[in-house]
């Protein structure tokens, strides 16, 4: 259930939505400091760090334990991408996929937390605002992206070279007769690509929020009159379905994050166009 | 680019893939308006551009995915 309709005007319903997409921040304009997606975001890299260092440490040659075949196999799928869609050799790609995959699915599954649940807590210990799920915030996936951009401009230059690179712009799309053009359009190109690894994953999770949120105000109408109570069984069943569907897609996304950040530095790393 | 087996799981940002090359564009162009103050050229030009190269970009996606 959810705490939505504490005033009695439709008023509330939107500051329900308004509350809960409120960072927790310090600082303005610029220099806004984003504390509960910093603190969520590194808290969940800790514990990823944490579990597969312990996972690795208790680790046996013989039949692994449930939680260390559950690894292995996701370690085993990571790898598996890598040698489909990264041709040559780099030992930075793989880790980089893993970690990528693991933590953006973590950071995804927050929203599958009561949305609730964390900022009534929060309210305890006296946060006004909490926002739980870190890709909800543009900053995270817009910094992974930008992170992966900065990695595909370093091996575009590391392995064409500055020159060969710079051919890439001259040369790309329309052949040596459109020089102008082709300057823009791969310069419009290199650019798309973050934006898109961007906003896909940010746009996807903040829908799935969103609509975690309207479920639960379904709910949060009982408080306006216990007649509004009749619509507490479809919130349950909307949310059990919901929830479920959004299994799917935040294990998609952190795949089509991984697979697009193995792809991009895929194309950096061959020097035929 | 090595075969990839999954080129239909990339196709899913197709969508994206257009939008965000328009919107790149008129990025790009209104920087470059902001740089040398001539208002609305660069950005119209550039998001022309972003749209042609957005569906460009798409068509050959969808009709040989091993290109990217």
């Amino acid at each position: 259930m959810s705490q939505a309709a504490e005033g009695s005007s439709g008023a509330s319903t939107v500051e329900y939505i308004q509350h809960h997409l409120t960072n927790l921040s310090v600082g303005e304009g610029f220099m806004t400091w984003h504390l509960d997606t910093m603190f969520i975001s590194i808290a969940l890299g800790v514990l990823m760090v944490v579990v597969g260092g312990r996972v690795a440490r208790n680790a046996t040659d013989g039949v692994p334990g449930g939680f260390q075949n559950f690894v292995e196999s996701i370690l085993e799928f990571v790898q598996t991408q890598v040698k489909d869609s990264f041709p040559g050799h780099n030992p930075l790609i793989a880790p980089l996929a893993l970690t990528i995959f693991v933590w953006v699915w973590l950071m995804n599954f927050m929203d599958l937390i009561p949305v609730d649940l964390l900022p009534l807590i929060g309210t305890w210990i006296g946060l006004p605002y909490l926002k739980v799920v870190p890709t909800t915030d543009l900053n995270t996936p817009m910094a992974m992206a930008l992170f992966v951009f900065a990695l595909v401009l370093f091996y575009n230059i590391k392995v064409k070279g500055l020159g060969g690179y710079l051919k890439m712009f001259l040369f790309h799309p329309f052949g040596k007769f459109a020089m102008p053009a082709n300057i823009v359009m791969t310069a419009i190109e290199e650019i798309a690509k973050p934006l898109s690894l961007g906003l896909r994953l940010f746009g996807n999770m903040f829908a799935g929020e969103l609509v975690f949120l309207l479920i639960a105000l379904l709910g949060g109408a009982a408080a306006l009159g216990a007649g509004l109570l009749i619509w507490f069984p479809l919130q349950v069943v909307l949310d059990l379905a919901w929830l479920l569907f959004h299994i799917l897609v935040i294990t998609l996304q952190a795949f089509i994050f991984m697979v697009l950040t193995i792809v991009y530095l895929g194309m950096a790393h061959t020097t035929d166009h | 680019m090595s075969e990839s087996k999954k080129p239909g799981l990339l196709l899913i940002g197709a969508g994206q893939i257009l939008t965000s090359m328009i919107v790149s564009g008129f990025l790009l162009g209104y920087l470059l308006d902001l740089y040398f103050g001539t208002q609305p050229i660069f950005i119209l030009i550039l998001g022309g551009l972003g749209f042609i190269g957005g569906f460009l970009k798409v068509y050959r996606l969808l009709t040989d995915p091993e290109l990217q």
